[in-house]
Formats: C-alpha cells, sequence, structure tokens
C-alpha cells in the first residue's frame, strides 16, 4: 500500500485546486470590470449642496473632532450678510482631509449635523505625490448642480459615475434611528438628488436592510 | 475666619457631611464631592436662584419640598436629597423649558463643546422635547460692544452678565428689558456694553448668549490646547489658561485663583493675545544700513553686537528694559550686563515707575488678599480702572462688599471714586501740601485722617500721574506705615517690573532683592558672577543724557520702548540718535527699535517658560504652548550667543537652569523652583522670600522731603487701559479702543482760557501737537489732563509744564 500512497502523495495536494476549478469564478477583470459594492461603500467623500447652492457645511467641525485619525482639518468663518455661502451664521471656508490618513471609517459623515461630508462609491485615488492626497474644499465640494468634481479625468481605473452614488439618506435611516420614525423622510435634500424615498427597514420584522447591492 | 463652632453637621444623600454655618447649600454640597447642576449661581457673586436648576429636596415640618439649594444656606442637621425621583423630574422639568426656546445651534455655537446647557441637558435632561412648536426669534447676534456679541435667542435668563457688570465690575450697562415672555438680555439704547471687564461675562455666560468677536469661530473647544499662565499686561498678574489651536494662542480664559485675580480678567488680559500672530511680529534679526534695515543671519547680528558692546569700555555701556521679560531673561540680561560687559548701568523702568529700592523691598509689604481683611484702604496712585484693571475689581470688592472705607487721593475723578469713602482732589505737584494736610488733618481733611485711624490699614502707593515726583510716593508710604496695622503695596504697572528689580535690573539694586551696596551679599556675588562692577549705576534718566552728553556710547533695550514709556520722548530720541550704537531686543520694530543699529527678534508671551513675579512678591509660572514665530529665540540664548562671542558663558543651557541658577544666587529667591511652581499649592504662587529664606534689603520708607511744584496749568498724564503701545496696537481686536486724545480742563480754567468743549488748542511742551479740549468738571481746578501715549500724544509724553495756545478759526 505504502507504494501507492507515495506516488498519489505529491497529487494530494491538488485536490484543492481541482475542485475549485469546477467552481464559479471569483477573480474579477479589474479594472474593465468591477464589482458591485455595497450600497453603504465608504469610498471617497464629497461636500454636499442644498439644491438651492447653498453649502451643506457649516464648518462646524464636528468630523474633525470626531476622527479618529485626526485627518480632517476645518475652519469656520462667518457668512458674509450680502452673500452667504451657507444658511446661518457660519460657514467652513478650509475644509481639507489627508486620503493618505483616512481609514474611511464614516464617523465623520455621522458626526455631520447636516449632512454636509457624505461618502461616495469611488475609491481609485492613487498619487504620486503626498500634496496630491490632500483633498481640498476645492475638490470635495460639489459642483452648485450637484456633480461631484475629482482631481483626476475619468479613465479605466476612475469612474467619475462613482462619485454620485452614495448621499446623507444612506446614513439618516432616521430621526435618533428610532424605529418610530421609520418611513418619515428625515434628512434634507442635496442638489442633484431631490429627496429620496426614505429607506425601509428599521425593525427586527422588517428582515429587507436595503443593502441589495451585497 | 470660621472655627470649629461654625461647623455643622447635614445628611446628604444619606451621608453626614460637614459644613460651614450660613455657607450656601450648593457650595458646602460640591466642597463635599456632590455636584448639584446650576447656571444661574456662581461662586463669587450673590445667589439670585433664577434658573431654578438647582432644586434639591430637604426635609422640612411639613415633608420634604423642593428648593433651589443655591440661595439656602446650610443648618445644622439639614436633610439634603439630591437625587430623588422627584429631583430628577425636577431637573427635567427645567431642562425642557429652558430648551422651548433654545435654538439648535450648537454646531455653529462658539460655547458647543464646553457649554453647561449641553452638558447638563446631556446628564439631566429628559432626551427629548414635547415642544414642537415655533421657537422665539430675534435677530442673530447684535453687537454689544467692540469685542462682544450678544444672541439673545439663545439667553437662558441665568443674570450671570447682569450680576456680573452690577456687582463686580460696578459698571451696570447691560440689564433686562420687557417682561414676561419677552424678556431679553439687552444694553441700554445708544449705549454700548463698553467694560473694561466685558469678557468675564463672556467667560461666565452658561450658554452661548454672549461671546467674544475676536474669538469668534476661531476654533472649537475639542481642538484646544490649554496651558495654565498668568497674564503679564500689569503687575497683578492674574491667572489665565492660555488656549491654542493648530499652534496659535485663539484665547485667554480666566482661572480663579484665590490671592490674585479670583477667576477676573480685563479685556486687555483676556485679548491681548492677538498681537503675539501679528503679521509684523520680527522673525529675522535686523542690522541698520543707512536709513533702512536688513535681515541679517543670528550669527552676524550676534557677532557685531558682541563687538560693538566689547569695543567700549564696560561703563560705557547702559541697559535699558527687562520688565517685559521672564525672571529667568532679566536675570540672564542682569547678568549678562553686570559679569560680562561689566556696567552697573541698568534700569528696568524708564523714569515711569518709583524707586526701585522702595518698590522691590518696601517693608511692611502688602499683599493683594489683605484687602479682604482691611478696614481702611488707601489708595494715593494711579487710576486702578486704567493702569491695575483686576486689582481695581479687588479694591472694590472690599469697598462695596466688605465693608472697607477706601480713601481715594488722585487728581482726577477715578473709576473707583463711586465707592470710594472719600475722595481727596489736589493739583499734581502739590501732592506734598497735600500729603502734610492730610497727616496733619487738616481743614476739609480732618475727616478723611480720622477715616484712616482704623486698622488694619492697606496703603496702595504709586504714581497718580507720570508728571509727577516719584518720591511722592515714598513720601506716602512714609505716612502710611504709621498708620495702625498697615502694609503698603507699591504701585508699578509693567508686566515684570518687580521680577526685573529683583533680578537686578535696577541702578541700585542686585538679584534677590540686595542693595548693591551691601558688601557681604556683593561679596557671595562675586563668588558666582566673578567680578562686579564698582559703584552705583545711573537710571534710566540719567543713561538717556548720558547718551546725549557722550559719556556713554552704547544702548542695551531689553525689550523697552522709551520713546513711547519714558516720560520725555524729546530726550529718547536725542538720546537714540546720539548713541553710538543701539542693540534692540524687540518684537516689533517700535518708535524706538526702528532707531536702533541692530534689532534682534524675541520669543513673546506664550512662546517662553519661566517664572514672573507680581507686585506683591508673588512668583508664579508662565508656560510656553506655541512656538516662536520664524527665527525669533528666548532672549536669554541670545544673551548666552553674545556673552560666548564676547569670549564669556552665561552658563545657561535653559530657562529651568537660570531658575535654579536664582534659587541658588538670588537670597530673596532662595528654594523657589519650577517644580513648586507647577504642582499643589504652589500654583496659586508663592510669595518671596520662603520662609527661612533671607531678604537683605527691607526698605522703610522715609519721606525725603518732596519738594511742592506750583506751576501753573499743573499737568496730569497718566495711562489709559487701552493706549498706543506697541502688543495693544498688533491688536486688531483692541486696537479701536483707544480713547480720542484731548486735553481735560476744569470748567473754570477753560473759561478763563475762553475755551468751549470740542475747541482745539495748541499744547506745546518738548513737541507741540492740537489738541481738542474736553471740559472736565472731575479734575482738579487748575490742572490739565493730558492722557499717555495715546497716537496723538505720543510725541508730547508726560511733560512737567506745558504751554496752551488757543487755536482760533480765521472769521472768514
Amino acid at each position: 500500500m505504502s507504494w501507492f500512497a507515495d506516488m498519489l502523495g505529491p497529487w494530494r495536494g491538488f485536490a484543492v485546486t481541482f475542485r475549485q476549478m469546477f467552481r464559479p469564478k471569483v477573480t474579477t477583470q479589474y479594472p474593465e470590470e468591477k464589482r458591485v459594492k455595497p450600497q453603504r461603500f465608504h469610498g471617497r467623500h464629497v461636500l454636499n449642496r442644498y439644491p438651492d447652492g447653498m453649502e451643506k457645511c457649516i464648518g462646524c467641525e464636528l468630523c474633525a473632532g470626531i476622527c479618529p485619525a485626526r485627518c480632517i482639518y476645518v475652519r469656520g468663518a462667518d457668512n458674509p450678510p450680502d452673500a452667504p455661502v451657507s444658511p446661518g451664521e457660519r460657514f467652513g471656508f478650509v475644509y481639507e482631509i489627508n486620503m493618505l490618513r483616512c481609514i474611511f471609517c464614516g464617523m465623520c459623515v455621522e458626526a455631520c449635523p447636516t449632512e454636509a461630508i457624505t461618502m461616495t462609491h469611488l475609491f481609485e485615488m492613487s498619487v504620486t505625490d503626498r500634496d496630491d492626497a490632500i483633498y481640498t474644499k476645492d475638490e470635495l465640494l460639489v459642483e452648485p448642480d450637484g456633480t461631484p468634481r475629482h482631481p483626476q479625468p475619468a479613465g479605466p481605473l476612475i469612474d467619475l459615475e462613482e462619485l454620485k452614488l452614495g448621499n446623507g439618506w444612506l446614513r439618516a435611516t432616521a430621526s435618533s434611528g428610532r424605529a418610530a420614525f421609520e418611513g418619515l423622510v428625515a434628512w434634507t435634500p442635496s442638489a442633484t438628488f431631490g429627496a429620496e424615498p426614505p429607506e425601509r427597514g428599521q425593525t427586527d420584522a422588517d428582515v429587507d436592510d436595503g443593502n441589495e447591492g451585497a | 475666619m470660621a472655627d470649629a463652632s461654625d461647623k455643622v453637621t447635614i445628611t446628604l444623600d444619606g451621608r453626614q457631611v460637614e459644613a460651614t454655618a450660613g455657607e450656601l447649600l450648593i457650595a458646602a454640597a460640591e466642597k463635599a464631592g456632590t455636584y448639584i447642576p446650576h447656571f444661574c449661581w456662581h461662586p463669587r457673586m450673590k445667589p439670585v436662584g433664577m434658573c431654578r436648576m438647582c432644586l434639591v429636596e430637604v426635609e422640612t415640618p411639613r415633608g420634604k419640598m423642593l428648593t433651589t439649594s443655591c440661595t439656602m444656606p446650610v443648618a445644622d442637621g439639614m436633610v439634603v436629597d439630591t437625587a430623588s425621583a422627584v429631583v430628577e423630574k425636577a431637573h427635567e422639568g427645567i431642562l425642557e423649558f429652558l430648551l422651548i426656546n433654545h435654538p439648535l445651534d450648537c454646531p455653529v455655537c462658539d460655547k458647543g463643546g464646553e457649554c453647561p446647557l449641553q452638558d447638563q441637558t446631556l446628564g439631566y435632561g429628559p432626551g427629548e422635547s414635547r415642544f414642537v412648536e415655533e421657537k422665539r426669534h430675534h435677530e442673530k447676534p447684535i453687537s454689544i460692544s467692540d469685542l462682544v456679541y450678544l444672541d439673545r435667542e439663545r439667553c437662558i435668563l441665568c443674570a450671570r452678565c447682569t450680576r456680573f457688570s452690577e456687582e463686580i465690575s460696578g459698571d451696570p450697562l447691560i440689564e433686562f428689558v420687557e417682561r414676561g415672555n419677552h424678556v431679553e438680555v439687552n444694553t441700554f439704547p445708544d449705549e454700548p456694553f463698553v467694560s473694561y471687564f466685558s469678557g468675564n461675562t463672556v467667560q461666565i455666560c452658561p450658554v452661548g448668549a454672549l461671546t467674544a468677536k475676536p474669538y469668534r469661530f476661531r476654533a472649537r473647544p475639542w481642538d484646544l490646547e490649554a496651558v495654565e499662565s498668568v497674564s503679564l499686561v500689569d503687575s497683578v498678574h492674574s491667572k489665565v489658561s492660555v488656549e491654542s489651536s493648530q499652534n496659535e494662542i485663539v484665547r485667554i480664559s480666566g482661572v480663579d485663583n484665590d490671592p490674585t485675580n479670583q477667576g477676573w480678567l480685563s479685556d486687555k488680559d483676556r485679548f491681548i493675545y492677538e498681537h503675539i500672530h501679528s503679521p509684523r511680529r520680527l522673525t529675522v534679526p535686523l542690522i541698520r544700513e543707512g536709513d533702512t534695515f536688513r535681515e541679517a543671519s543670528w550669527g552676524e547680528a550676534v557677532g557685531l553686537v558682541a563687538e560693538r558692546l566689547g569695543a567700549v569700555p564696560g561703563t560705557a555701556v547702559a541697559g535699558i528694559g527687562g520688565a517685559r521679560a521672564t525672571n529667568e531673561d532679566a536675570y540672564a540680561f542682569s547678568k549678562f550686563m553686570r559679569s560680562i560687559v561689566v556696567t552697573p548701568h541698568l534700569d528696568a523702568q524708564l523714569d515711569d515707575g518709583l524707586d526701585p529700592e522702595f518698590a522691590a523691598a518696601v517693608h511692611p509689604r502688602a499683599r493683594i488678599d489683605d484687602l479682604e481683611r482691611a478696614a481702611t484702604i488707601l489708595l494715593w496712585g494711579p487710576d486702578l480702572k486704567e493702569e491695575f484693571p483686576v486689582l481695581y475689581l479687588r479694591v472694590r470688592r472690599a469697598a462695596a462688599h466688605l465693608g472697607a472705607r477706601l480713601v481715594v487721593v488722585h487728581p482726577r475723578v477715578t473709576g473707583l471714586d463711586l465707592v470710594a469713602t472719600h475722595t481727596v482732589r489736589y493739583r499734581p505737584g502739590e501732592g506734598p501740601a497735600t500729603l502734610k494736610k492730610l497727616a496733619a488733618g487738616d481743614g476739609d481733611l480732618a475727616a478723611v485722617r480720622a477715616a484712616l485711624n482704623e486698622g488694619p490699614v492697606v496703603a496702595l502707593v504709586g504714581r497718580p500721574g507720570l508728571a509727577e515726583d516719584p518720591r511722592l510716593a515714598e513720601a506716602v508710604a512714609a505716612f502710611a506705615r504709621d498708620l495702625p496695622e498697615a502694609t503698603i503695596m507699591p504701585l508699578v504697572r509693567r508686566g515684570n517690573v518687580f521680577g526685573a528689580l529683583d533680578m537686578g535690573l535696577a541702578p541700585t539694586l542686585l538679584p534677590g532683592r540686595v542693595s548693591v551696596t551691601d558688601t557681604a551679599a556683593r561679596t557671595a556675588l562675586e563668588d558666582e558672577w566673578g567680578a562686579l562692577p564698582e559703584g552705583v549705576g545711573g537710571g534710566a534718566t540719567e543713561i538717556l543724557t548720558g547718551l546725549v552728553s557722550g559719556d556713554r556710547e552704547v544702548l542695551v533695550l531689553f525689550g523697552a520702548d522709551p520713546m513711547r514709556d519714558h516720560p520725555d520722548p524729546t530726550l529718547v530720541r536725542s538720546a537714540l540718535e546720539a548713541a553710538g550704537f543701539v542693540a534692540a531686543f524687540d518684537l516689533f520694530l517700535t518708535d524706538s527699535s526702528r532707531l536702533a543699529d541692530v534689532v534682534l527678534p524675541v520669543a513673546a508671551f506664550g512662546e517662553v517658560a519661566g517664572t514672573v513675579t507680581n507686585l506683591e512678591g508673588r512668583v508664579q509660572k508662565v508656560n510656553q504652548i506655541v512656538p516662536p514665530p520664524g527665527q525669533a529665540r528666548a532672549a536669554w540664548s541670545i544673551l548666552d550667543d553674545i556673552a560666548t562671542a564676547m569670549g564669556g558663558s552665561l552658563g545657561a543651557t535653559g530657562a529651568e537652569r537660570l531658575n535654579k541658577e536664582i534659587a541658588r544666587v538670588a537670597p530673596a529667591y532662595r528654594g523657589v523652583t519650577w517644580d513648586m511652581l507647577d504642582w499643589g499649592d504652589g500654583r496659586e504662587g508663592i510669595v518671596v522670600p520662603l520662609r527661612g529664606a533671607d531678604q537683605p534689603l527691607r526698605h522703610i520708607p522715609v519721606d525725603t522731603g518732596v519738594p511742592t511744584v506750583t506751576e501753573r496749568p499743573a499737568v496730569h498724564s497718566a495711562r489709559v487701559l487701552y493706549d498706543d503701545g506697541a502688543m495693544l496696537r498688533n491688536c486688531p481686536g483692541l486696537a479701536g479702543l483707544a480713547p480720542r486724545a484731548a486735553i481735560h480742563m476744569h470748567p473754570r480754567d477753560a473759561s478763563i482760557l475762553a475755551v468751549r468743549d470740542g475747541d482745539r488748542v495748541l499744547v506745546s511742551a518738548g513737541a507741540s501737537v492740537e489738541l481738542p479740549v474736553v471740559i472736565d468738571a472731575g479734575l482738579a481746578e487748575g490742572a490739565v489732563y493730558v492722557p499717555f501715549n495715546l497716537v496723538e500724544t505720543a510725541a508730547l509724553g508726560a511733560p512737567r509744564s506745558i504751554r496752551i495756545d488757543v487755536v482760533r478759526e480765521d472769521a472768514s
């Protein structure tokens, strides 16, 4: 028996390989072919505007305060009374995120009281210069019509359409997360997005978690 | 002081707790470690019970009753419950009511993050509001003064600001208006909240209703770094917390230090930090080239200073300044000038202060805290509200709330006159005659003299005006010394002037309150420093005249601006122009350093650590929180480099090392180290000398016979809080607050000259300036008052006599 076992020995290790050959492939031909990301994917941030073009960011620095990687730098300033940048007294006149430090945890999105900062589906942000990894307000803030900006042009890797996925409503499930508010629109519309239908699924009875893309 | 019989025992949440009889329940509970939430109660002000947040349950004969713990004095056997279900329900109710109209501004509110209303809503609130109605609306922040914004929507009507301005600062310019649901805090119409202390209301506001303009939207509380320090705006040395964000000082808050400021600050203390980050700060050494400066390397600048200082005999070199530096820097300067350059000509004062021996070592010396126990306070010196605002608050507290009798002697109406028992006005120059009359109790001064007979007496003495003889203060002190249980506090204003004098920056003093003529102490110092220069040096004015006459050739300005601070700017200009070489250590290109040959940029407040000494001899620590800009450096390290280039050494490798040397070398400072000041009781400051340490010089004030001057018009020239000093000029928030320059005249004098309010006159002394006339009935007759060092009056200085020519408009 032992001679047979000795002969089979070298091939036994391939058993896993042979078995996998007949299963469906999980490898995708990135970047030609991209996997569908979860709806709440944590990608590059954008700073949103209200439908009237006003900036949502009020420069409150809550995102910077909560950031565990300390990668956000915000400074507030008085809104010019004749040409206000955001509703209220204060706006964020400096807003920078160091994407090299960012761990994409989404705490800034959670902390934001105005849904100004949200995360999109774009994660391709390779740079050749460290300075370019610091995204300033110019790059983070969407155009007045809601079109997001990106420092790099669209290409095989960079699909700018991904920057339009993801919005404040993905986070704002309900006021204080309570089931009693299910079905109530409790978030502010953004430029281009408008008021979206409320996300379903606040109670244990409703098992649809809304992440149909996963 | 409370003795054992004043102690009562109360039951606090089931615990037996000892308290002082008459103490308020909220304070007793806090002392016992039980925090009772509150908004309106403040330990330094009288209780009002307005916010109702501090409700507790107290057992009464009729059962448990809810009562406000801030208005309830403790009584023996009192049974108190601070956390019962009823109290919790009361808290929830109160907070829900307070939040009916409180806007959800927290993300943009400057208080957000350190707001008592936020914290207590989180800790004691109901979690959710049942009110869905529209909130009350007011115009968003309205400017109520040059420094403060008021947002009436956020106000919870706790009356802290109104009580502060009425009780503490004595300028009740902010009050409740309207009735019922419409009550709001506001100023009187057309009367802004112009107070030297308005910043305190911002600090004690429990919500963001009052916010400071210079701090508005500069940072959020969670990105502030803070360090304890003391304010060097005047020599009271109020304890402050210096707060920075992104390496920039953005706020200074008062810290409650019982012996000094008791939590309060003047607006100048609070907002002076703006100059530190001024774009006009010097960041590179400058060397004169013709009429302009060129930037130079440190090596070149230090080499040039060393070469020029070494090229002349030591006694041809003189040093002025040091009163803005820390004790360590002042000590380094003193050691450098006396042991490396070898010159006795040193002065930290600019002939705007007092005799150095009297100021540094007067005996018996008063402490600020003596005001709490004083029966009588004699103030014969500057207008405290203008020059020592925090000391003004302490004296005002003693006179208005603690029952002390206050006698104010000054040529003009002062901030304290409203609470003074007696005020005496006299013409500047006639101080000695007034003193003689007061001492004898002649005529109308009999009542004043009688008032001074009850001790303990605290005498605050200084120069009422810069045009007056500095020896008058010592004559007053000599009189006051004989009053019952008298202690004396000399008043000299500038930052760390007392520390500089104690470090030997005076012609007659050596470090540690030692007279230069004290042979034993001199020998001891020579063991450390090497040979000392012979004899007594010259003071500031003598140094300046020496420069003009050629007796002195080289001047070192150590953070001094004599063009603005010396009473005779004409002499200063000619001295600086006549000097062979002037080296200036400075923060800015001031009028004086502009005339220097080398300007060395030094580190400012908040950029260096060290010790400082206040007017009662209290040593406290200042700390570093931000780095100096550009190539600016700590002064001691520059001095050490110059000493090395001159072939000597200061042995200074760090400020703490210098501190240890001071603690060894300076007798009165023996044993006072940074460690002692950083931890424990020493954080309140330590009054030197320590027990067991020796103070060789104890100066008993004597009346040296000051001559009476009866010149007319008698000139009163005094500083105002917001003048045109280099630091204030570079604070955007404070620069605009300087008063309009004018010459003040008594109505009768004005009628003799036939001028009316607003007429312009030409005032001539060394220089001539045209000033408008202000009719001022608060001035002694026969005297005129010209504020010192305003933009328009800077050229005039503080002359002893002036000429007034009325400028008549042509009748064309």
